[in-house]
């Protein structure tokens, strides 16, 4: 399935949730299938059909790639919730991620790629496998992240500072554990990939330093964004781009510009405004509040409805290829899934003149 | 400029180097510490919280600052201490069991400091038990709850149950994050809700200011 394909989806009115976390705790024991690569991917592929879909979208689970990388790092497995690097091990791990095989994907990964694998060979469904963006795991493994990327901000460079000097290393080694994941995805069958970078937003990068011309989107988004697009381009696979963090103009932009297929965006954003920076032929996905779907009086059933028929009517005006869906993954909420699946059926089922 | 407006000035550029020497400084001039910390320190962070909401300073700004404002007020601590000068309240603050976010929580801490608090941070995936005991270990003004999941909100709830149960006169709580909303934190009891840092901080402090009177 290509970028045409795509856009033939949305011209036709998909609407989606990015739904697997809803349908996985309808299972008595999703821990243990999280772990499993065949009922993992029974999972994704029952959320498409479910929810009308063509397209698997895996399970977002961001601590995948970190938990590889605390295992290349021999952090032990205890200590992994609340570890932070504060110094650099060596570049030994670097070499390391940069060659990593099967067996060191760790088992959570393993069955992300099995799942992968299941919906290629067993359905026909359009496999899709997810990563977390290199700077977003770059920000889960240091325990100042925000300062380090201020002072690059400010212009200090890696031998002048070791808080940069840090950072750098950390995102090199990032990117390249996501390299690997994105790689041993695309062998298991994926067709596009999901990439969540959530970290590419304002809670981290200052949209004040970026106006004063600090090049941190270059440096930490884009650059290695690049190098995990030009992994899908030999492969022949569809970036599916997501972040759903509060952003201005000039974060989005830098998304446009690597060129997506499909642009996922969070609930902060006016999707029919932000149309007129996007290309026509990238899809935008997104982006009902479904964080607050758990709460009646926060979200009521009504607000969902008139949500859905008031976005898509204000995409129709703008005319931009446009897939409904939820702004990140919905999550099952104890005590709430079932008020959260209504809703996720009204916005599914919503009937806009 | 005088040295106190240089000190918040730093403070507003987070300049953890500055701030303490100018700190320092003022303290060498024989300023009372305690006016070097409202006048000064204070009055920077402040401002901060300001800029932050009126949508020209963001997370970034305010986290650095707040690093010029702890590097700061390390130097002020032992004049403070001899002159018997304390923060008004204390404030607990943590993130619920079960989510290991933080930002948020930072931010809220740093914004409680700037309000004049004392703030305990017990950290993430902190268990009720742990807010209970940092309650019975001095005396608590408010305590903050921060979630940023759905799937960790319900142990706000849990939380202020257990705080209620276990201690005879619980401090008020206050909560925040993405997911949470004024309609929740009615529904689980929290006597307060801050959709933002800044507002959770205003929040906590009308709480202790009625608590007083």
């Amino acid at each position: 399935m290509n970028r045409s394909d795509y856009l033939a989806l949305a011209a036709g009115g998909l609407r989606m949730p990015l739904g697997a976390h809803l349908v996985l705790h309808e299972e008595s024991d999703p821990e243990a299938v999280i772990l499993d690569g065949q009922r993992l991917g029974m999972v994704v592929a029952r959320t498409a059909r479910r929810y009308r879909t063509p397209l698997a979208i895996p399970l977002m689970d961001l601590t995948v790639e970190r938990n590889v990388v605390l295992e290349l790092l021999g952090v032990p497995p205890a200590e992994r919730a609340t570890f932070h690097l504060t110094h650099w091990p060596g570049d030994d791990c670097l070499e390391q991620a940069a060659s990593l095989e099967w067996q060191q994907l760790g088992p959570r990964l393993q069955a992300s790629c099995e799942a992968v694998r299941y919906i290629a060979r067993q359905t026909d469904l359009v496999p899709i496998g997810m990563v977390i963006g290199p700077l977003s795991l770059t920000v889960r493994l240091l325990a100042d992240p925000i300062s380090a990327m201020f002072t690059c901000g400010r212009g200090k460079r890696a031998d002048e500072n070791p808080q940069v000097a840090l950072l750098e290393k950390t995102l090199e080694l990032a990117t390249r554990v996501v390299l690997a994941s994105v790689t041993q995805q695309i062998t298991a069958g994926a067709e596009a990939m999901f990439v969540c970078e959530p970290a590419a937003g304002t809670a981290y990068i200052s949209p004040r330093q970026l106006a004063a011309g600090a090049d941190l989107l270059e440096r930490l988004v884009l650059a290695p964004q690049r190098r995990i697009r030009a992994l899908l381009d030999e492969a022949r696979c569809e970036l599916i781009f997501h972040c759903c963090a509060e952003l201005t103009a000039q974060f989005l932009q830098a998304f446009v510009g690597l060129h997506p297929t499909v642009l996922s965006l969070g609930s902060s954003r006016k999707l029919w405004e932000d149309a007129a920076l996007v290309p026509e032929d990238v899809v935008l996905y997104g982006n009902l509040p479904t964080r607050l779907f758990y709460s009646d009086e926060a979200c009521p059933l009504e607000a969902v409805i008139e949500q859905t028929r008031r976005l898509i009517r204000q995409m129709r005006a703008v005319g931009h290829p446009f897939i409904l869906g939820s702004e990140c993954d919905v999550l099952s909420v104890p005590g709430a899934h079932d008020t959260i699946c209504r809703k996720v059926d009204a916005f599914m089922t919503a009937t806009v003149e | 400029m005088s040295i106190l407006d240089q000190i918040a000035q730093a403070v507003l550029e987070g300049d953890e180097q500055t701030a303490p020497r100018l700190v320092q400084q003022a303290l060498d001039e024989n300023l009372p510490a305690s006016q070097v910390l409202q006048d000064g320190l204070l009055k920077g962070m402040n401002e901060v919280g300001r800029r932050f909401r009126e949508g020209e300073y963001f997370i970034p700004e305010v986290l650095v600052a707040a690093e010029a404002m702890k590097a700061g007020a390390a130097v002020l601590k032992p004049h403070l201490v001899r002159a018997g000068v304390r923060p008004e309240w204390t404030a607990v603050i943590g993130t619920v069991q079960g989510d290991l976010h933080d930002i948020g929580k930072n931010l809220v801490a740093t914004m409680l400091e700037g309000a004049g608090f004392e703030v305990l941070d017990l950290g993430v995936d902190v268990p009720p038990e742990k807010f209970v005991a940092a309650c019975r270990q001095r005396p608590v003004h408010v305590v903050g709850l921060s979630a940023l999941l759905t799937t960790t909100m319900p142990m706000m709830e849990t939380t202020i149950a257990h705080l209620k149960q276990s201690l005879d006169h619980p401090p008020p709580v206050i909560v925040g994050g993405a997911p949470v909303s004024q309609a929740f934190a009615d529904k689980i009891g929290a006597a307060g809700y801050g959709p933002d840092a800044a507002t959770g901080a205003e929040v906590a402090k009308r709480l202790c200011l009625a608590g007083r009177s």
